[in-house]
């Protein structure tokens, strides 16, 4: 049971740990990439993840209502439910990507929600990139 | 915890033409409201780790407004105008800002004195109001040596009538006080220019090479009915409204007063009120008579805040509209009741042109009338200054403030035009601007008319209802301590996140001072890949992205005023013909996967 899963995790700016060091957050947050609006990502940022070697993509929106851009969060979510069944259809399990909306200006919850998506990463196994 | 940097890239510069969230344009100063509400919302939320950002805050603030922490309890100009006002509620901005007011005064005690060179002319300012003290601010950071002239034995001016219940006495002190000791700027007291040997010649003599007179309204309206002066007004139990906010706020009118007593208010504006409700606090049985009628929105409507109007009714104060007042019954030398007969008109086409029912007129019976139907100024001596026209009126430019009698005298405030204390401010700004160009021999009106256009409401699905504001139950509240209770910081990160930020990034930056962002990059499209399919022009959240014909077909373009800059077109082209300059994602990203291979 040696398999570590690679999560990426983009976190929106306004919304997460905009108070603390991100660097401080340590190996767990490796691959964590605070971007300025979940609603900047498209398609093409979460499949370029997965081909260069990630096994699952975490976004951290903001909370409804609350998008500095007004609804950056929503649009994010709306690219996912397309992009989710065209990789199910590649036969990549939904699973692989997944959002949270919350505020968390300390940046508290972050290791948490990483550690519960490796979590169900790791059940899945590693992504085979063949598939993309 | 962030820290703001006033470097570069991050400070608001002033456009002659920009866009702006409809309550900095609604401010007459501009106040950088979108941002300090950002930086709110942006705030920790355990109180200690806080302070260092509410602070950094009322800094950012105090630098264009050393009064935000007064306005912070009287003034939300801005919040008429919000774009939330028709979904939810306007952001309490007022009461935001009197949040920050509250951490701010203490520390604003001990703060240091500015290092200010002042190299330049001496300058006068007859008047220590708003208007006053803000011009003498502007010009003191300008290099001005600056000497007030103020008429009684305190600065502040018609800001000390404001009820305490509604600005605490400490704030106003505070803020008067270190506004001078500060900036080093120099007052003299008890000096009436314009009476005496104190004429405006004798302070050109003695070296001032400007001056500036914001000397306000000291001089209550008379009553009148038709066109004459209603008769009894010398009665004992006769008193302008002006006269006793004075004397109550000198503290020369002691605790319960009016105990006992049937008090009448006449007049229907906010000051009126604050006269009724200071009554009522005083103990005296209260009405209050309006000319106008009760409905707001009519012509003849009453000028009052709705504010003002539920807390004198909450408080019991009688609320009598469209009566006016055609005599004051006396007996002997006292005044004992008003004839009040119906008003069923206040304004024509014309003007105000009250028209009364004679046949149905009312008597009240009362032991004290304080009327509260305006005031204006002292008109004896700007006369004697020979600032008036042929026709009596104030002689000055509207723009510049300059007078157009003597050019080296700038007139303001209340005198020139009664209104908000935040206009008085801007009159000040705008003479102290004045002051500078006049001494410098530069054009007067050059570039000053600054034009704004109002950012609409965003699109989003979402809104957030307004917090209730607290006040204190009336039966708790007949005293002259605060009735409205303000936020606590989590209120205030809340209600400030409510803000939809609605104005451009360039009036705002509020994510560049504290780092959050690192550059504002403009979208640029590539017109080869362009089909002016307006995906874009839905994806804009601002109402910034049009599409145009040109010689090649139709494209989309974007407005640069309007653009945030938030990415949100880039990532819904479907064929990649938008992009952000010098986009800081790419590099972002390409770093997140040089680390995955």
């Amino acid at each position: 049971m040696g398999y570590k899963p690679k999560l990426v995790c983009f976190s929106c700016k306004f919304g997460w740990a905009y108070l603390r060091d991100m660097n401080a957050l340590g190996e767990d947050a490796e691959f964590l990439t605070p971007v300025e609006c979940s609603g900047r990502l498209d398609a093409l940022h979460l499949l370029k993840a997965f081909k260069e070697g990630a096994d699952g993509v975490l976004i951290l929106a903001c909370e409804e209502g609350h998008c500095h851009f007004q609804e950056g969060n929503f649009r994010t979510l709306k690219m996912l439910y397309l992009l989710r069944d065209v990789l199910e259809a590649h036969g990549i399990e939904k699973a692989r990507v997944r959002i949270e909306f919350s505020l968390d200006p300390e940046g508290r919850k972050i290791l948490g929600r990483i550690a519960r998506m490796k979590e169900s990463l790791s059940a899945l196994g590693p992504l085979n990139r063949a598939l993309l | 915890m962030w820290n703001t940097v006033s470097k570069g890239a991050a400070a608001v510069e002033q456009a002659v033409k920009q866009y702006l969230p409809p309550c900095q344009e609604q401010c007459p100063i501009n106040e950088d409201i979108q941002r300090t509400n950002v930086l709110i919302s942006l705030l920790p939320e355990d109180p200690g780790e806080a302070t260092a950002g509410i602070l950094q805050i009322g800094d950012y603030l105090y630098e264009k407004n050393p009064f935000f922490a007064v306005c912070g309890y009287v003034c939300g100009l801005c919040e008429l105008e919000c774009n939330y006002h028709s979904k939810g509620g306007a952001i309490k901005r007022r009461l935001l800002k009197r949040f920050i007011s509250d951490t701010y005064i203490p520390y604003l005690e001990k703060r240091e004195e500015w290092s200010l060179v002042k190299h330049k002319e001496n300058v006068a300012i007859v008047g220590g109001g708003p208007a006053g003290l803000m011009a003498g601010y502007d010009l003191s950071r300008r290099g001005y040596r600056v000497t007030i002239f103020e008429a009684s034995d305190r600065l502040g001016g018609a800001l000390w009538l404001i009820p305490r219940y509604r600005l605490p006495e400490r704030v106003l002190e505070s803020t008067l006080e270190n506004l001078v000791r500060m900036l080093g700027m120099d007052v003299k007291y008890n000096v009436r220019v314009g009476q005496g040997k104190w004429t405006l010649d004798k302070l050109r003599n003695e070296g001032f090479k400007a001056v500036f007179i914001a000397q306000g309204t000291p001089t209550p309206r008379i009553l009148t009915f038709g066109r004459d002066k209603v008769e009894g007004q010398d009665l004992s139990g006769v008193m302008y409204g002006h006269t006793f906010l004075y004397e109550v706020s000198h503290g020369n009118i002691r605790p319960n007063y009016f105990r006992g007593k049937k008090i009448l208010v006449i007049g229907g504006g906010n000051v009126a009120f604050d006269v009724a409700r200071t009554a009522r606090r005083l103990g005296g049985q209260t009405s209050i008579l309006a000319l106008e009628c009760e409905y707001k929105t009519s012509r003849d409507g009453i000028p009052a805040d709705v504010e003002e109007i539920r807390g004198a009714w909450e408080e019991g104060i009688r609320i009598i509209y469209s009566r006016g007042v055609q005599r004051i019954i006396g007996e002997g030398e006292r005044m004992k009741g008003i004839e009040c007969p119906k008003c069923l008109q206040v304004y024509d086409d014309h003007g105000f042109h009250p028209e009364f029912d004679l046949a149905d007129t009312m008597v009240l019976d009362g032991d004290i009338l304080i009327i509260t139907v305006g005031q204006g100024p002292d008109w004896t001596a700007l006369q004697s200054e020979g600032l008036v026209d042929a026709k009596g009126r104030l002689a000055v430019d509207p723009l510049t403030l300059q007078s157009r009698n003597k050019e080296w005298v700038f007139v303001g405030g209340d005198l020139r035009k009664i209104g908000f204390m935040v206009e008085a401010m801007r009159d000040g700004l705008a003479a102290a601007e004045s002051i500078e160009r006049h001494l410098q021999g530069r054009d007067m009106t050059e570039g000053r008319k600054r034009l704004f256009e109002v950012q609409d409401i965003p699109l989003r699905r979402h809104y957030l209802s307004e917090p209730e504001v607290v006040w204190i139950p009336p039966e708790k509240r007949m005293h002259f301590q605060l009735f409205e209770r303000g936020f606590s910081l989590k209120e205030a990160i809340e209600e400030a996140r409510r803000c939809l930020a609605c104005g451009p990034c360039i009036s705002c930056k509020a994510c560049l001072s504290i780092g959050l962002r690192e550059s504002l990059n403009p979208v640029e499209v590539l017109t080869d890949r362009c089909c002016g399919c307006g995906i874009c022009v839905s994806a804009c959240f601002y109402s910034a992205i049009q599409l145009k014909d040109v010689e090649m077909g139709r494209i989309s373009i974007t407005d640069s005023f309007k653009c945030k800059s938030c990415g949100m077109c880039v990532a819904a082209c479907p064929s990649g013909a938008r992009a952000l300059r010098d986009d800081p994602l790419e590099g972002i990203l390409q770093n997140t996967y040089d680390r995955l291979s």
